[in-house]
């Protein structure tokens, strides 16, 4: 069910203009360690490579109007 | 095509079909919902048509649904187009209605509300009277997905910080009928506070229509300050149709995929 919410929501997320990279799914289990850490900072590499945000910008830019 | 549908449901009560027929009454120069018990009364009977095709339409399903939890024994007519249908079509599967206790009364739309709506299937399948008219493919999703990331990010937080958050789409939704909605929980969406988170308020209310709004536009109708909420759901519907194959109202017999287990979709 959430691997289907997802695929959704990776597509939706584009129409809306947001990144849907900014949105990973992973199964981990609690005995993982060390597979948590390599999804969270190839996670977090993937998301500085994108930059900053567009959403605040452009809620910035309608508070200016 | 009206005197036709008059002379169905007076066949519908003389037949004891139906105790009750749920259809639009002019009244006064006003046209709005009307539960209709004695035949006789069908003499101001309308089929919403006021100033232009299709103008005054209302979520009748939804009435439906207060009037079914109050009369559980009794049946009733109701007067459908092609998205009233698939409406109800929605609302048997979620057990929202007893399809056994519905009949519907069906006419077809003509080709200028089909355009407008962009409605891709504007007759019920219970046509009682009228043709058949061709359905509409939408060009507006196409319009924001040639606007590029930016242009519709820019698009949306722009009509986003329009909304008052008045609830007029969901109050007006047909197949929104959860008891408790989150989007009226004070912890998530603090009231008081307008325009409503922007965009998360509007991006939950269409993920949640997805596999459940059946395109039929009176949430964009309803919207006092012009949010393009049918084409933002178009979307959320073409998405589900092509990753799961599944669009709501058309198939009774078939599930919303996000309301079943089903198999496991490739990541």
């Amino acid at each position: 069910m959430t691997a289907k919410r997802i695929r959704f929501l990776k597509e939706f997320l584009s129409f809306s203009g947001i990144e849907p990279d900014r949105l990973r799914l992973e199964w981990v289990s609690s005995a993982e360690a060390t597979r948590f850490v390599e999804v969270i900072t190839d996670f977090i590499d993937q998301v500085k490579e994108l930059g900053p945000s567009p959403l605040k910008a452009a809620l910035a830019a309608q508070d200016l109007n | 095509m009206k005197e036709t549908i008059i002379e169905k449901v007076k066949d519908l009560f003389e037949d004891s079909r139906i105790e009750a027929f749920l259809g639009l009454k002019e009244e006064n120069g006003q046209i709005g919902p009307y539960l209709f018990t004695d035949p006789k009364d069908l003499e101001g009977f309308s089929l919403g048509d006021k100033e232009w095709p299709g103008d005054k339409r209302y979520p009748l399903s939804k009435i439906l649904i207060a009037l079914a939890q109050k009369y559980p024994e009794n049946r009733f007519g109701i007067l459908v187009r092609g998205c009233d249908e698939r409406a109800l079509n929605e609302l048997f599967k979620w057990n929202q209605l007893n399809e056994e206790h519905v009949v519907m009364v069906g006419f077809p739309c003509p080709q200028e509300l089909a355009e407008a709506c962009e409605c891709p299937k504007p007759y019920p399948e219970s046509l009682v009277v009228g043709e058949k008219v061709k359905g509409i493919k939408s060009k507006k999703v196409e319009v924001i997905l040639n606007m590029g990331m930016e242009g519709r990010l820019k698009y949306w937080t722009e009509r986003f910080s329009r909304c008052i958050k008045c609830y007029g789409c969901r109050n007006v939704c047909p197949v929104c009928f959860c008891n408790e909605c989150e989007l009226a929980n004070d912890d998530l969406i603090p009231s008081g506070e307008i325009p409503p988170e922007n965009p998360i308020f509007h991006l939950v209310r269409a993920a949640h229509m997805a596999g459940r709004c059946i395109d039929c536009g009176l949430c964009e109708e309803a919207c006092p300050v012009g949010i393009p909420l049918r084409t933002l759901y178009k979307k959320v519907a073409d998405i589900v149709d092509s990753e799961f194959g599944y669009r709501p109202g058309y198939q009774k017999d078939q599930k919303s995929p996000f309301n079943i287990l089903g198999e496991r979709p490739e990541d």
